[in-house]
């Protein structure tokens, strides 16, 4: 009885008291910067984890090899959010609380993303988006949340105007049913409200699906003008295929995740498939583009056996935004003031972008602007960039 | 004279290190020994129908999820506060174990298994498509739960560690009962069984209701801890998982099945450290376990401490 | 639209019979479901694109070496997840399969996991679709369809005309007295390990050219594959392959004439009706119970 009343008391002392919140100058010594990077490692989704966390990487130890930062390293922890809500919530926690890092690059998983956001939010520590799409990662607007990444309706309403400016009267839709997929077709099927058309047809794919003949068999039926393609890079290529099998060729507007426009030609291995095809960028070149030879190299040097792909892009691109941010906050670093500089991050030219960044205190979403490309013979063109905002 | 290694004491031990474990730990651990105590119940209660009901079956991913969704949808869709929407769910969670019960009636081993697996492609599905209901792939957010003056990290490790006493314990009376000799019997032998006229239908319903109530309180608490649902945690590594924590515990082992749990959630934290190389760390772990100890981390306590008795443990050895 | 569909749900119902043989070849002689068989697959696709596109092997060189480390890979999964198992309950020797598996997508995933997302793998023949009768056909398909009848051929002689495919069956039947009639049956358990691999491995690189090559192609196949088993009886290889067909074919018939959202749940849906109906599949025998 003496022993319960005891544990009792523990219990009642353990509930009054909290734990202390983490210091402002957290994961800043005299000489390293602790950056802790969330996304998948391991899964299907380390596509949008480990090969962009390889990019960024590769700025960051060249940075480091400069001198660093204001006279501080970069330093990359990482953590696998394996692309599942309760993972990305330990592995927040973790970099928050146990690793103690300084900010967080990081965010690949929509669903991910989501499920870590309130946890990240509490702890008031800068995070920096680099690939997840999903509107909810960043709005409502927190004050230290903001995106390097192309938003899905940023997208989602550029692959619909692009049609529509090419004169697509009838429009139609494949997607895929994920989190990912949803967060595009939801803003998609918001702009063609808002447009005040109608989907011809509305085609559904798994993204490892081997065939997709049912699909174009019914897109074809509704004989539409374009066809947005809301589709992982495996999916869209069997889908292309099967179009042009069945002979099926409308115009055919794809999003960044096919941004890789001589992969996804090898992909589709058809000749002459990619004719009526269009896609989104988010960045502005592919790894073939001799302006990525520099980093093609780096990469290839500090992670040997990869290849570059358009992911590794991403990730540097996103790098860059970090480190130009860095740099203003100064010597005397605090999350306070990575945020401040965020908030005033304007017109920002990576030179890997399609646009410049630019972020306001109201408008976390610093990436705003889409570029059209299109695969003429072997080279790559830029057809068009627009700004949207959401 | 109790052992000085002997159960209880061990698991007095842990109760009181579990009991005053967030004064000790930052957030992420509390956090890691909540999703545990989650797991403990998932497998507990998969263990009555793997290890002493015998039935091999897919289910229990998907039930879990059903808990979950449940629970969250009766208080974002109808507007239930969380002490009626999460007994509610755990109730219609249970019901929705006893219709998959009505497979195993008829069907055993490979066949059960894959009726059981559709069963848990078609949750999945619903999960995604039903949009109406479920929200869909994007999964939903579940009003964050607060416990009054409490911090709500610390009042919700207090309700997973207070219902998964609970349960455990009432595993642990289960398996002691004439329920838990009627399933072994069901396990070993059916023909047997029912020549003792143990009732096949009736017990084999009990077992696949029992394990589905345990998942379904456990897929409660996990929306409640992540304040989010959505259709990736119950997927078939979900269920690899849950298979993997009863048989390294321990198949037929309420004890075991709590090791197996703490001890691989323990485990996958603990190979973060490996980063990309966890998918092999945790399969290399997986094999050790189930080829040096096939009957469990309880049989290796089982032969060094004393004090570890547990009733017709053993599932039948292949010949 | 008809037409159509019955001739892809063939091409992608060969694709779950190839696989799926590999399943019922380990099984026939083992009573056992080889879980990392999707895995074992997947590597022989990377490891033919090793030697194909990145050594620049010749096609034939790269697809036999392909399949002899796949047996190697096989046999080695034999000693490792089921030989210390075999007295272990089922669900064991399951799991051991499966960790076996993560390790093999985890070291595919860190090895060549950094190549791209989903890599092509050239075709066998690289000629345009062939247009027969108004259907148009990819070549590699009607190879994945040939490949499938001919594994199914040289299966179902090899386990009723030859010594060694009757030795495999007699231990599946009974192990112990195929010890007594002087059968190695540990020798017999490797060599099928190996072959079903060695299934895999050949299937990969029939298919890679369809479904490209990238750590998780194997997972989604072996579901459906293990379906098609089931279905066909799973003992029996004629039955795996029209179990792969069946599945095919109710996936490309709902999704086109139902709706596409049906296309993956409509095989499982199927399959809940039959063998609620015929509780042992299409072709499986009577269920018999031991006693």
């Amino acid at each position: 009885m003496r022993t319960l009343r005891i544990v009792l008391m523990i219990v009642v002392a353990l509930l009054v008291a909290s734990p202390a919140p983490p210091a402002a100058a957290q994961g800043v010594t005299a000489d390293e910067i602790k950056i802790g990077a969330l996304g998948a490692l391991t899964g299907p989704g380390y596509l949008y984890g480990r090969l962009i966390m390889n990019g960024a990487e590769v700025v960051y130890n060249e940075v480091n090899k400069a001198g660093g930062v204001n006279g501080r390293k970069i330093v990359l922890v990482r953590e696998d959010d394996r692309c599942d809500a309760a993972s990305a919530i330990a592995a927040a926690k973790k970099l928050i609380f146990q690793h103690q890092v300084f900010m967080l690059h990081g965010g690949g998983c929509s669903n991910a993303s989501i499920a870590a956001r309130p946890e990240i939010e509490k702890a008031n520590i800068p995070w920096v988006v680099f690939a997840s799409v999903a509107d909810e990662v960043t709005l409502p607007t927190a004050p230290y949340i903001f995106s390097t990444a192309l938003a899905a309706s940023i997208e989602s309403a550029a692959q619909l105007e692009f049609a529509l400016q090419r004169g697509a009267k009838k429009v139609a839709v494949i997607s895929m049913r994920d989190a990912w997929g949803r967060a595009r077709y939801n803003p998609l099927m918001e702009t063609f409200k808002r447009k005040g058309v109608t989907p011809v047809a509305d085609e559904e794919m798994s993204p490892d699906a081997n065939d997709a003949t049912p699909q174009v068999l019914r897109l074809r039926q509704a004989n539409p003008d374009a066809v947005m393609i809301v589709l992982y890079p495996k999916a869209a290529a069997v889908y292309m295929r099967d179009a042009a099998k069945l002979g099926f060729k409308p115009l055919q507007i794809g999003q960044s995740a096919l941004g890789d426009l001589l992969a996804f030609r090898d992909q589709v291995a058809i000749p002459n498939a990619l004719e009526r095809f269009y896609t989104i960028s988010h960045v502005r070149y592919t790894p073939d583009d001799p302006e990525m030879e520099r980093w093609r190299g780096l990469l290839e040097k500090y992670f040997p056996g990869d290849r570059m792909s358009v992911y590794n892009i991403m990730g540097i691109a996103s790098a860059n935004v970090v480190v130009e941010v860095l740099k203003r906050a100064g010597r005397d670093l605090t999350r306070d003031r990575v945020r401040d500089e965020l908030n005033k991050l304007k017109d920002f030219n990576t030179n890997i972008y399609p646009g410049v960044i630019t972020c306001t205190p109201t408008d976390h979403q610093c990436h705003k602007t889409p570029a059209f490309m299109q695969l003429t013979g072997d080279k790559v063109k830029t057809v068009g960039v627009t700004t949207v905002t959401r | 004279m109790p052992a000085l290694a002997g159960r209880r004491n061990v698991f007095a031990l842990a109760g009181l290190a579990l009991l005053v474990l967030p004064a000790l730990a930052n957030p992420y651990i509390l956090y890691v020994a909540n999703i545990a105590l989650i797991y403990v119940i998932l497998a507990v209660g998969l263990n009555l129908l793997l290890g002493y009901a015998g039935q091999f079956a897919f289910a229990n991913a998907a039930l879990f999820g059903i808990g979950a969704y449940a629970t969250g949808l009766f208080q974002v869709r109808l507007g239930l506060p969380f002490w009626i929407a999460f007994p509610a769910a755990v109730l219609f969670t249970t019901l929705i174990g006893l219709l998959v019960a009505l497979p195993a009636l008829r069907l055993s081993g490979l066949y059960l298994a894959l009726v059981t697996l559709a069963f848990a492609q078609l949750t999945q599905w619903l999960m995604l498509n039903w949009e109406r209901v479920t929200f869909g792939a994007g999964g939903f957010k579940v009003p964050p739960l607060t416990f009054g003056w409490v911090p709500p990290a610390l009042g919700l490790y207090y309700l997973s560690l207070l219902l998964a006493g609970l349960l455990v314990a009432g595993a642990w009376n289960t398996v002691r009962s004439g329920i838990g000799r009627a399933l072994v019997a069901v396990r070993d032998s059916e023909v047997a069984a029912e020549a003792l006229a143990i009732d096949l239908a009736r017990y084999k319903a009990i077992a696949f209701s029992l394990s589905a109530l345990y998942a379904g309180v456990a897929g409660g608490l996990y929306s409640a801890i992540l304040s989010f649902v959505a259709p990736e945690g119950f997927d078939l590594f979900q269920m690899v998982v849950q298979f993997s924590m009863v048989v390294v515990g321990g198949l037929g082992s309420v004890w075991g099945s709590v090791l197996g749990a703490g001890l691989l959630v323990g485990l996958q934290e603990a190979l973060r450290a490996f980063k990309g190389g966890q998918e092999i760390a945790f399969g290399l772990v997986l094999m050790a376990c189930i080829v040096f100890l096939p009957d469990g981390i309880i049989s290796l306590v089982k032969r060094r401490a004393r004090g570890w008795e547990e009733p017709l443990r053993a599932p039948d050895r292949r010949a | 639209m008809l037409p159509y569909l019955l001739v892809s749900g063939l091409t992608t119902g060969s694709l779950y019979a190839l696989v799926a043989m590999g399943l019922v070849v380990v099984y026939k002689a083992t009573t056992v479901v080889n879980f990392a068989h999707g895995e074992l697959f997947m590597v022989g696709g990377f490891l033919a694109y090793t030697f194909h596109v990145l050594l620049k092997l010749g096609y034939v060189v790269s697809l036999v070496l392909a399949v002899a480390a796949a047996l190697v890979l096989g046999l080695v999964t034999e000693r490792l997840a089921y030989r210390p198992l075999m007295r272990a309950p089922a669900i064991s020797v399951v799991l051991a399969a499966v960790g076996f598996s993560f390790v093999l997508k985890g070291a595919a995933r860190q090895i060549w996991g950094g190549l791209g997302d989903y890599i092509p793998f050239p075709p066998l023949v690289a000629t345009p679709a062939i247009t027969m009768g108004g259907l148009i056909i990819v070549p590699q398909q009607l190879v994945v369809l040939a490949g499938a009848l001919v594994c199914m051929g040289i299966f179902t002689v090899f386990f009723t005309s030859t010594r060694a495919g009757k030795m495999m069956q007699a231990t599946a039947e009974n192990a112990k007295a195929a010890r007594l009639v002087g059968i190695r049956v540990e020798r017999v358990y490797a060599f099928t390990w190996g072959v079903g691999a060695a299934t895999g491995a050949a299937a990969a690189v029939l298919m890679a050219p369809l479904t490209f090559v990238y750590p998780d192609v194997g997972s989604p196949l072996l579901v459906k594959a293990f379906a098609a088993a089931v279905l066909g009886g799973f003992g029996s290889l004629p039955g795996a392959v029209l179990g792969g067909f069946s599945i095919g074919l109710i996936e490309n018939l709902a999704g086109g004439y139902i709706n596409t959202s049906f296309t993956d749940i409509s095989a499982f849906l199927v399959i809940m009706l039959v063998l609620i109906v015929r509780p042992t599949g299409f072709f499986g025998p009577r269920a018999v119970r031991r006693i």
